[in-house]
C-alpha cells in the first residue's frame, strides 16, 4: 500500500514540474482541467506521467466525473493500490 | 532514433514509399508485410544498397493482436526510437458488382484499409502525442473520394479512411502532428497489372498510367518538415482523371 499522503506529494511534483502549475494553486478541492489548463490532448502527458511515476496506466474513462485534485489523488490511489494488491 | 512505418511496404506504392522515405529524408524504414518475404527482402536490399536501413515487421494490419505484439516487442527492443512518421498504404482489391459481393470480400477489404490504418496509428499516437510531432499519411485512391462502381467495398473503405484523416488532423493538429491522404488514380502496380493501359489510358487527360515514384515524391513532401502547414488535405494524384 502507497501511502495517501505520498501519492499526492509525487502528483504536485510532476504537476508543478510538467504542467507549469504554481505550488500555491494546487489545492485538494481546485478544479483540475481549470488549474492546470488542460485540453483533451493534455491528458495524454498525464497519461504517461502517470506511467512513468507510478507505473500504472490510466484510461480515458478513468477521467470521468475526475473534477478536483481530491478525485484525481483518489483515482491514482486506488489504482496503484490495486495494481499492487494483484 | 526516429523511424518512418510503412505498412504494405513490400512491393508496388508502398515499397517505392518505403524507398523514397529512407532515400530522400534518410529515415530508417520500418517495412510492414503480410506474407510476401521474396518481395519484403527485395525492399530490404534495395534500401540497404542505396546506403539505408530497413526493418522488416511481418504481420496482418487487420489482426489487431498481431499488429499489437509485434510493434511491442520492436518497441521493446529499441525503447528509445520514436516512429514519428505512419504511411497506411496496406490495402487489398476484392472488385465485383455489389449485388454479388460475399461478405468476405466486404469485410476483407475493410479490414486490412480502415480497420488496419485503426489498428496501426492508434496504437502509435500516444508517443507521436508526446513527442509533439509526427506525419500520418493515409494511402487511399480515386475510389474514396468519387466512388468507382465495382469497388464498392474499396470505395467504402478508402472513403472512411479519408473521413478518418480529415477528422484526426484536427484532433491532433495543437502538436504538430498533420494527417493527411493521397489518393492516386490508375497507377502501375501489381493491382492495375491486369488492366487494359491502352484502353484506360483514353479516359486519362495525362494519357498514361502513372508511376508509383510519382506517388511516393507526393508522400515524401507531405511526410517531410516543409509540409507542416499542410493537414486535413486529400490530394488527389491521378493525371487529371477527378479533382
Amino acid at each position: 500500500m502507497m501511502e495517501t499522503s505520498v501519492i499526492i506529494g509525487k502528483v504536485d511534483e510532476f504537476l508543478i514540474e510538467e504542467f507549469e502549475v504554481e505550488a500555491e494553486d494546487i489545492s485538494a478541492d481546485a478544479n483540475l482541467k481549470e488549474t492546470l489548463d488542460l485540453d483533451s490532448l493534455d491528458y495524454v502527458d498525464l497519461v504517461v506521467a502517470i506511467e512513468a511515476t507510478f507505473g500504472v496506466k490510466l484510461i480515458g474513462d478513468d477521467f470521468v466525473g475526475i473534477e478536483t485534485f481530491r478525485d484525481f489523488y483518489k483515482l491514482i490511489e486506488h489504482k496503484v493500490n490495486n495494481t499492487q494488491a494483484a | 532514433m526516429k523511424y518512418a512505418l510503412v505498412t504494405g511496404g513490400s512491393r508496388g506504392i508502398g515499397r517505392a514509399i518505403a524507398i523514397k522515405l529512407a532515400k530522400e529524408l534518410e529515415y530508417p524504414v520500418l517495412i510492414n508485410y503480410q506474407s510476401n518475404d521474396v518481395a519484403a527482402n527485395e525492399t530490404k536490399k534495395i534500401i540497404e544498397d542505396l546506403g539505408g536501413s530497413c526493418t522488416l515487421l511481418k504481420f496482418d494490419v487487420a489482426n489487431i493482436e498481431s499488429t499489437h505484439k509485434t510493434l511491442d516487442t520492436w518497441i521493446s527492443d529499441n525503447p528509445d526510437a520514436i516512429i514519428e512518421v505512419v504511411v497506411n498504404n496496406a490495402g487489398i482489391t476484392r472488385d465485383g458488382l455489389f449485388m454479388w459481393m460475399k461478405p468476405e470480400d466486404w469485410h476483407n477489404v475493410l479490414n486490412i484499409s480502415l480497420h488496419g490504418f485503426y489498428n496501426v496509428t492508434n496504437y502509435l499516437i500516444q508517443k507521436m502525442l508526446t513527442n509533439r510531432y509526427g506525419r500520418i499519411i493515409n494511402v487511399v485512391s480515386v475510389s474514396g473520394v468519387k466512388g468507382t462502381p465495382g469497388q464498392v467495398n474499396y470505395s467504402a473503405a478508402k472513403g472512411a479512411m479519408v473521413a478518418a484523416t480529415k477528422a484526426l488532423a484536427q484532433e491532433v493538429a495543437k502538436r504538430k502532428i498533420t494527417v493527411n491522404a493521397v489518393a492516386p488514380g490508375f497507377i502501375n502496380t501489381d493491382m492495375t497489372a491486369e488492366m487494359n493501359e491502352k484502353e484506360l489510358k483514353r479516359l486519362i487527360p495525362v494519357n498514361r498510367f502513372g508511376e508509383a515514384e510519382e506517388v511516393a515524391d507526393l508522400v515524401s513532401f507531405l511526410a517531410s518538415k516543409k509540409a507542416s502547414y499542410i493537414t486535413g488535405e486529400v490530394i488527389n494524384i491521378n493525371g487529371g482523371i477527378y479533382s
